[in-house]
């Protein structure tokens, strides 16, 4: 009985599927004979993750304070524009198709300006990670207030509520939802843009790890590399969802077994 | 009526072409070269091959692909998306000794191309010149791995300059902007492109001067490509020794027919420059009399030497010469 609550319990769930994910890559390697220097077995990835943790956890740090920056920013900058956005047709229409118009600019292809710009340090990546997640940030925010009814509004002001209290009791818990969904959408995209900050100049960071590990075939670190990156997206998304269970507890999405979408 | 006429006349057309180009195509092996990188005047006597017909006359369809950096080329000769890639050969021996099923069959660069450089208006000419300095390189390059070799050759230490890091173009631009005084780059390659893009001369300080040496560029195939083609192998390496020999000694017309068939890939005059500095490397001491791409096994010896010391090759795969670069397929 025991045991097959612990197999079915929810917050194993992801687990179990990483596990079984693991072996049909340990399985799909030895079936069509995949060699090592194409794609390393899971084995060798986890032993180079043990053996060059230290290093590892090192080049971590300056990928996560890259990554959690950018974020940030994202969020500061894009949550205030999407409201202005929101709340002004005008803005609206001279805004919103220009940052969608900056959106599709390939970041890759200007990341090595940035490095021009602000030089080897950290700041390029923040902007690197800051420019591609900022965008799902702004985009789900105007939806988020932009749903709010019109009856609800004209309801509260008609029982005397002032701009502010409207905005605090209905438009913001209103959009909290959406404002989350593209802050978790975010962070994760904010990895992203941390590496390919790194990528194009960097003295330290996960992205150099990859750089030097491509250079010299170790397969196997860089596949650790990468499981690093992955490891802090589903972090930073975990975290997020935890505020936002702690911020909207009675919101629907929250309704259900707790460890369900851990 | 007039029109139906038309049509068939031209159906018929179609279809001869379509009849005829296979019956062209016929007898002639489809080869793909992948090169190292887009393509700069080191890559000239490809071209020029091509356009000579020196590919044709040996019944090869030779495409031209430009690649993205030695390793990957490699590995896409190892899993058979290419017949032929035109690689840094010691690159291409830790990949074979991690596995990849390639060999070199010619090395067209035997001595090294790898150079410290900055603009020549900075006053650095001496390996002594770079204290105080900073030198962009790229991580995990074959340069960075061989770097602390010259640093050791030269008495420099670590601590006597700052490094900056960042991909092979933010290299450049870090020392076009001033972020760096040097990078790490081909006297035939980064020094051009310095030079293309801000009309300053450019001073390289060669590893080679400094007893730093390491075959560069060649051919690799892959071993499946070798026992089972052997013949086309040798027609290919034929015509490719041919247009390496003539392109040193027409240098204006290897660059013009790169420039025709990939226009942006640099400017006239200092790609001419640049394809000198890449044929003054086709030759050693050893090799002087010898046809191109002919290396020596002590040169390549001497790289594996390197390779296990610093460039992070397991001494046990280490082998001999004869285990990663073969001259059989050589006319």
């Amino acid at each position: 009985m025991n045991t097959k609550r612990l197999l079915t319990s929810p917050g194993l769930r992801p687990f179990w599927l990483v596990v079984m994910l693991v072996v049909l890559w340990d399985l799909l390697i030895r079936a069509f004979k995949i060699p090592p220097y194409l794609i390393p077995n899971p084995l060798s990835v986890a032993k180079q993750l043990v053996a060059e943790w230290p290093m590892l956890w090192r080049e971590t740090l300056p990928t996560l304070y890259a990554t959690l920056g950018g974020f940030a920013l994202s969020a500061v900058v894009g949550v205030p524009i999407a409201m202005w956005i929101a709340y002004s047709r005008v803005v609206e229409s001279f805004v919103y198709p220009l940052l969608v118009f900056s959106q599709s600019i390939p970041k890759v292809a200007i990341a090595p300006l940035f490095v021009v710009w602000f030089g080897f340090g950290l700041v390029p990546k923040v902007i690197a990670a800051f420019l591609l997640g900022f965008f799902p940030v702004v985009v789900a925010t105007v939806q988020g207030f932009k749903s709010v009814e019109g009856d609800v509004i004209d309801l509260a002001r008609s029982m005397g509520a002032n701009p502010l209290a409207i905005f605090l009791k209905f438009r913001l818990p209103h959009a909290l939802p959406a404002i989350f969904s593209g802050l978790k959408v975010s962070v994760t995209l904010a990895v992203v843009g941390a590496v390919v900050g790194e990528f194009v100049g960097s003295n330290s960071g996960l992205g150099y790890v990859l750089q030097k590990a491509n250079g010299t075939f170790d397969l196997p670190l860089m596949f650790a590399a990468l499981v690093i990156l992955s490891m802090i997206g589903v972090l930073l998304f975990l975290v997020l969802e935890l505020i936002e269970r702690w911020l909207m507890p009675w919101h629907a999405s929250q309704r259900h077994d707790v460890a369900a979408t851990a | 009526m007039q029109r139906r006429d038309l049509v068939k006349l031209i159906a018929a057309a179609v279809l001869a072409a379509g009849a005829a180009a296979p019956a062209l195509a016929q007898g002639k092996d489809k080869v793909v070269l992948m090169l190292n990188w887009y393509t700069y005047s080191e890559h000239a006597p490809f071209y020029y091959g091509k356009d000579k017909g020196f590919y044709d006359a040996e019944g090869i369809d030779l495409e031209i692909q430009e690649g993205r950096g030695s390793a990957v080329t490699v590995q896409a000769v190892a899993a058979g998306s290419a017949t032929f890639g035109y690689v840094d050969v010691p690159t291409m021996i830790k990949a074979a000794a991690k596995g990849a099923p390639v060999k070199a069959v010619g090395v067209a660069l035997q001595t090294s191309a790898m150079s410290v450089m900055g603009f020549s208006e900075k006053n650095i000419k001496t390996p002594k010149d770079i204290v105080g300095k900073t030198v962009a390189m790229t991580p995990g390059d074959s340069m960075s791995q061989i770097w602390p070799l010259f640093l050791k050759k030269t008495g420099l230490q670590e601590s006597q300059f700052k490094t900056v890091s960042g991909d092979a173009q933010t290299k450049l631009n870090a020392v076009i902007n001033g972020q760096a005084d040097l990078l790490l780059g081909y006297v035939m390659d980064q020094n051009i492109k310095l030079q293309d893009a801000t009309k300053k001369p450019v001073t390289p300080i060669r590893f080679a001067d400094y007893g730093v040496n390491m075959i560069s560029s060649g051919v690799i195939a892959n071993k499946d490509t070798l026992s089972g083609k052997a013949d086309m192998v040798k027609r290919f390496m034929r015509a490719t020794t041919k247009a390496l020999e003539e392109a040193e000694k027409n240098p204006e017309a290897a660059v013009d027919a790169t420039l025709k068939a990939q226009p942006k890939s640099g400017q006239r005059d200092t790609m001419l420059v640049g394809l000198k500095l890449t044929t003054d490397l086709y030759h050693t001491d050893d090799t002087k009399t010898l046809r191109p791409l002919r290396v020596s096994m002590k040169n390549v010896n001497e790289s594996l030497d390197l390779l296990v010391q610093y460039g992070g090759m397991d001494p046990a795969t280490r082998g001999k010469p004869e285990d990663w670069v073969t001259l059989d397929y050589l006319p």
